[in-house]
């Protein structure tokens, strides 16, 4: 396989990233290590296979609140502080509740940074830069400083579990850097139903939903394609117009509580959580009205841009298919030679419904000024696989099928209002025109060759006809990307990689991708009328990069 | 007149064993090392009949380092909450006998017999950070040095033999020794 993967990629790419690895092996830096390694005295190794991605041991510390599952106290080298004593459990509620802080601040740091190649197609994209002006230039060969990440994380005792992760600056000058998920999660509260242990747990704050593979802490340096589709509705006049303009993805934080339950190493596990609505649809806030938190706009204030909250659903039921009924049982599965992952088979579904919203100046019917509010429901539904043998072979494959309501703005006398000239024409209400929908997903493999090397191979695909109606305007230069192949194959692209891990902390990633077809030629269809697209062709790419966590 | 000759019998049947069961001492440069009479060449000796534990708990192996004569069985015993794997590459850098103990639960134990002389490097391969030495000495004249390093093996017989050091974080060091009574030797590692 190996060598099928050499020949599929460029050899020199290979081999340039591999001795680049070795050179770094050989070079003896970074033998430091991350919080939890550094609370416990382990290697990265304990929890991850190839970090972040995690081994069932990992998934069942994640589980527990970021703690051993059993006898934590006898695993920390570095003993916790006391807030409080014990036997305080006994006056509640005259005293506090005893609980712990880790002994020293529980931080962790993660960098990456890349080399990236991008093929000479991409100098086509010239011929869509406008008469008298310069084109841009895209180089072939280019170095970029990544994302350097603060992470921290821990438990408070008590079954309380924190977790903030900021990135401190993204591509050296902090643009579109921020927090990613702060929260605050307390493990097992349905020990106060009675409930089976782990049967349910409340998360609080800003979190990467529970997805069915997760696009924040992914082992891919490419993103999952489909979690990064929004819906924005076609604008081209010429075909079926869509007024949507939902930016919501589903790989973004939300902002809300979450309840959850079941353990992620076998059996059932659930996540229902209710967060904000952000969907692009916020116009401002009143300065005259301060919020709770004492800002009127901005800061402390509000985010939210509808009274609604979005709801999310994910289910997942893992069967551990071990003979061996103590093995099937275990956090990992025992083998001849030491523990490992189960082999199993992991089925899931998930749903998320929300309702995106936009507003308009528009006029009544006696023609009054007023606001036009369009709220347009919208779901994401899908399923999720995974079949995982042993500790080397894993299949993953997820299916999106996004839905958004369409209504569509009319004018005083029920006449659609062609969505370019919506500033000309007053609307005075909506009608529900064809819903704007889309569908994907992504199929992967990734085979663990050895301990220190994992083999990727995926494939990313997103049907979205709104997406190429967009691309196809009218009137060259395009002005959106001009992803403009079949209707049917809207994006696609196959990626494969390769990682190495210099050190449990220390890791080569190569990936190349073999991206959708573009286009910079439109010509009118000589039997329709309508605009197409002529001579795609495809601009591929590369990326090494190095990625380290202390 | 009795007892006279029975002291002079008794001293008399003393003064061999006095003469045989020297005493090797001395210091070596790191703590926590591990001395031992090397091989004597054409002798043998009976392999103990008690064996001793080697626990993992805490995530280590306890203890880090134990030294025991060729032959000795080791019982590896899992005392933590988590699954443990107990295997080494190689005893004495022979890498044939290489072996994987496996893996087991809580509570449970396996026993192994170290019938090659030499340094087993202990790992689990579930926790890399994991390791733990055993040093098979050839014969039962071995010790380890406290954290200054001094050391001191007792009933050491009377001859010429080979003393080897060794330290996890050192090269192995030999030195011809003399045991007349008491015998004397300082080593000093080097990385």
């Amino acid at each position: 396989m190996l060598r099928l993967f050499i020949d599929f990629c460029d050899r020199r790419w290979f081999f340039f990233a591999f001795h680049l690895g070795i050179l770094l092996a050989l070079s003896g830096w970074a033998h430091a290590i991350p919080a939890f390694a550094r609370m416990y005295g382990t290697s990265c190794s304990t929890c991850h296979l190839d970090f972040p991605k995690l081994n069932d041991f990992g998934k069942a510390f994640k589980d527990a609140g970021f703690k051993f599952p059993k006898d934590d106290e006898s695993m920390l080298k570095i003993p916790p502080v006391m807030l409080g004593a014990p036997a305080n459990k006994e006056l509640w509620p005259n005293a506090i509740w005893p609980g712990t802080i880790p002994g020293i601040p529980p931080i962790g740091l993660r960098y990456t940074n890349y080399f990236q190649y991008t093929g000479s197609s991409s100098s086509k994209f010239a011929a869509l830069t406008p008469p008298g002006s310069l084109p841009p230039l895209t180089p072939t060969t280019d170095f970029e400083t990544g994302v350097f990440t603060l992470l921290s994380a821990g438990n408070f005792g008590g079954d309380v579990a924190f977790w903030i992760n900021n990135d401190l600056s993204v591509a050296g000058n902090n643009s579109g850097g921020g927090l990613g998920d702060a929260y605050l999660k307390f493990v097992d509260i349905g020990r106060l139903l009675k409930l089976p242990k782990y049967a349910l747990n409340l998360r609080v704050g800003q979190f990467e939903l529970e997805i069915p593979f997760t696009q924040a802490r992914s082992i891919w340096t490419s993103p999952y394609d489909i979690y990064l589709q929004s819906n924005v509705g076609a604008m081209n006049p010429l075909f079926p117009q869509q007024f949507v303009n939902n930016n919501y993805v589903l790989a973004e934080t939300g902002k809300g509580i979450e309840l959850s339950g079941g353990r992620h190493t076998g059996g059932y596990n659930y996540s229902i959580a209710f967060i904000d609505q952000r969907t692009g649809g916020r116009i401002g806030f009143s300065p005259y009205v301060p919020t709770a938190l004492g800002s009127s706009d901005g800061g402390l204030g509000v985010q939210s841009d509808a009274d609604f909250k979005d709801i999310y659903a994910g289910f997942n039921y893992r069967f551990n298919l071990e003979r061996d009924k103590e093995s099937r049982n275990a956090i990992q599965a025992a083998g001849p030679t030491g523990p490992r992952d189960h082999t199993y088979l992991n089925l899931g579904s998930y749903y998320f419904y929300g309702r995106s919203e936009q507003r308009l100046l528009g006029a009544g019917a006696d023609g009054t000024a007023s606001v036009l509010t369009a709220r347009e429901p919208f779901y994401r539904v899908g399923g999720n696989m995974t079949f995982n043998y042993r500790c080397c072979l894993q299949f993953n494959a997820l299916y999106m099928f996004g839905h958004d309501m369409n209504l569509l703005p009319v004018d005083a006398t029920g006449t659609l209002i062609p969505l370019n000239q919506l500033g000309q024409i007053t609307p005075a209400g909506f009608v529900q025109g064809r819903a704007a929908t889309f569908s994907g997903g992504f199929a992967d493999v990734e085979w663990l060759a050895y301990p220190w090397m994992m083999v990727l191979m995926r494939y990313d695909g997103v049907n979205s006809n709104a997406d190429r109606v967009n691309a196809l305007i009218a009137n060259p230069p395009f002005t959106g990307a001009p992803f403009n192949a079949g209707v049917g194959s809207t994006r696609n692209r196959f990626t494969p990689g390769v990682q190495f891990l210099i050190h449990a902390n220390v890791k080569a990633t190569f990936e190349y991708q073999f991206r959708p077809a573009q286009s910079v030629i439109v010509a009118t269809n000589p039997t329709t009328g309508l605009p197409i697209a002529l001579n795609p062709f495809h601009t591929n790419t590369a990326v090494l990069g190095f990625d380290f966590a202390y | 007149m009795k007892h006279n000759v029975l002291l002079t019998v008794m001293f008399i049947s003393v003064i061999p064993a006095v003469s045989v069961a020297g005493t090797l001492e001395g210091k070596v440069s790191a703590g926590n090392s591990a001395v031992y009479v090397d091989a004597i060449s054409g002798k043998t000796f009976p392999a103990p009949t008690k064996s001793i534990v080697i626990s993992q708990h805490g995530l280590q192996f306890v203890p880090h380092i134990a030294v025991v004569q060729q032959g000795t069985t080791v019982d590896f015993r899992n005392d933590d909450s988590v699954q443990h794997n107990v295997f080494w590459p190689s005893v004495g850098g022979n890498r044939k006998d290489a072996h994987n103990m496996g893996t087991w639960p809580q509570g449970d134990k396996r026993s192994y017999k170290f019938d090659h002389p030499g340094v087993v490097p202990l790992l689990c391969n579930v926790h890399s950070e994991m390791s733990g030495y055993i040093i098979v000495s050839p014969t039962p004249y071995f010790a380890e040095t406290d954290a200054a390093g001094n050391f001191r093996i007792d009933n050491v017989p009377d001859g010429k033999y080979t003393v080897v050091a060794w330290h996890e974080d050192s090269k192995p060091e030999k030195k011809p020794v003399e045991v007349t009574g008491t015998a004397k030797v300082d080593f000093t590692l080097t990385k």
